[in-house]
């Protein structure tokens, strides 16, 4: 299985302004020291291996977008929210669709706050007839939601202009729904409305999409049930919007998890591999990085002779091969 | 997990030791909820000693958020004498944020 992740940051669209280029570009030459590159490709080279992340990339900022392939076999497009991020992922998709891929894309809502439903209007393959959308959800109203962004007020194309055959499924907890050579699951999570994680198999690995999921103080005895969502899972992608003191205090409520918690929830449940994922539109490169080495730390010190968590920290633009 | 509590007369303290994980945050959280409403109708602050603690989850963090909760103001808590470890999971979660820390039991009222 492949996960491309399309779009990473929280709540709103994000960008990088002048001022924090200037930044890189400083402490890329600090720490270059003088150093001669003959070429570009060489320079490219010492910016990869030798500066940060933080220095040398940048999280991004489109909001919530992942893509999972399931094999070489692959009949669909299977693809977690409709983010910011989506935009990127359509121009992508029309390119092989063009190299033979079939034009059919299974979506899979969390919920339908702006910031994951926001890219739909801006996907071209929906412009295009002869493709096939699908849109799974376990909230009844996901037409009604994507319907009202393209009202006139709010956006020039209506709805009904979309070229694309469109069409909506409504799912529940501890149904298995069988796409792309996918076998998917769902869970029900703390959000304002809900929100719903979705589990994806196949051929002994699995995949995790937990994004928009609170994990309160006073509902500590239903992680249970996360635990077990999570469980051998290979890669867990997870809101990981906030520190722990946060989530409890000035964002209680606000329907967002944290690092540490996933941790726990990923060690308890035996994943492989996390992907702290929703990134604080607040956050800066540096401190999603410096979020990223806590969270290393943390599961360093609570892993306790189980086997250890891989943690890595999703961006736009990230691939991971299982 | 283990846990003492005992009054000094200035301050109640509670000392749990072991490790607060998955296993045993439960029992922390019902012995904290105890201990506070033992502080409370003892008008006494609150004193967690970590000096036997190995280290603690978010779950237990989450259950001295619980205790926090359940005392409604009426009691100061504090956090007493971290080891290095704990010292980082609280910066890390940002609880030294939410908690006063000190590093020594005797330190804290």
């Amino acid at each position: 299985m492949r996960v491309r992740f399309w779009g990473t940051r929280g709540s709103l669209p994000v960008a990088q302004r002048p001022a924090s280029i200037a930044v890189k570009i400083a402490r890329a030459l600090m720490i270059a020291r003088g150093r001669k590159f003959e070429t570009e490709a060489e320079a490219e080279s010492f910016a990869l291996t030798e500066l940060d992340f933080a220095t040398h990339g940048t999280y991004g900022g489109a909001t919530s977008c992942i893509e999972i392939e399931g094999g070489d076999d692959d009949q669909a497009f299977v693809i977690c929210d409709m983010g910011s991020g989506l935009r990127e992922f359509g121009i992508n998709a029309l390119r092989r669709c063009a190299e033979g891929h079939p034009r059919v894309y299974h979506f899979f809502l969390s919920h339908l706050h702006w910031d994951h439903i926001m890219g739909f209007p801006y996907f071209r393959p929906a412009y295009e007839s002869g493709a096939i959308i699908v849109i799974h959800s376990g909230h009844p109203d996901a037409e009604a939601a994507l319907r009202r962004q393209q009202e006139a007020m709010s956006f020039a194309v209506p709805f009904d202009a979309l070229k694309a055959h469109i069409e909506f499924r409504r799912h529940s907890p501890g149904e298995a729904i069988d796409v792309g050579g996918l076998r998917v699951t769902m869970i029900r999570q703390t959000h304002a409305g809900d929100s719903f994680g979705y589990r994806f198999e196949r051929g002994g690995q699995a995949v995790i999409y937990s994004t928009d999921a609170e994990h309160k103080p006073d509902e500590m005895d239903a992680e249970g049930d996360f635990e077990t969502f999570f469980a051998g899972a290979d890669l867990v992608v997870c809101d990981t919007m906030y520190s722990l003191a946060d989530m409890v205090s000035l964002r209680q409520d606000s329907g967002h998890s944290s690092n540490i918690v996933a941790v726990d929830l990923c060690l308890a449940g035996g994943a492989k591999r996390l992907a702290l994922f929703h990134h604080e539109p607040s956050y800066s490169d540096e401190d999603i990085l410096r979020m990223h080495d806590e969270t290393i730390r943390y599961e360093n010190v609570v892993r306790a002779g189980r086997p250890r968590l891989e943690v890595i920290c999703a961006y736009d633009g990230l691939e991971v091969t299982l | 997990m283990e846990w003492g509590l005992r009054n000094d007369g200035q301050r109640l303290i509670a000392a749990p030791t072991g490790r607060v994980d998955e296993e045993s945050w439960k029992d922390f959280s019902t012995r904290l909820n105890a201990a506070v409403h033992e502080a409370a109708g003892a008008s006494l602050p609150l004193v967690i000693d970590l000096s036997g603690l190995e280290y603690m989850t978010s779950k237990g963090l989450r259950a001295l958020t619980m205790a926090k909760n359940e005392a409604k103001g009426a009691v100061a808590i504090s956090l007493a004498a971290p080891n290095f470890t704990m010292r980082r999971i609280l910066a890390i979660s940002r609880y030294n944020m939410l908690f006063p820390v000190v590093d020594d039991v005797d330190q804290a009222t």
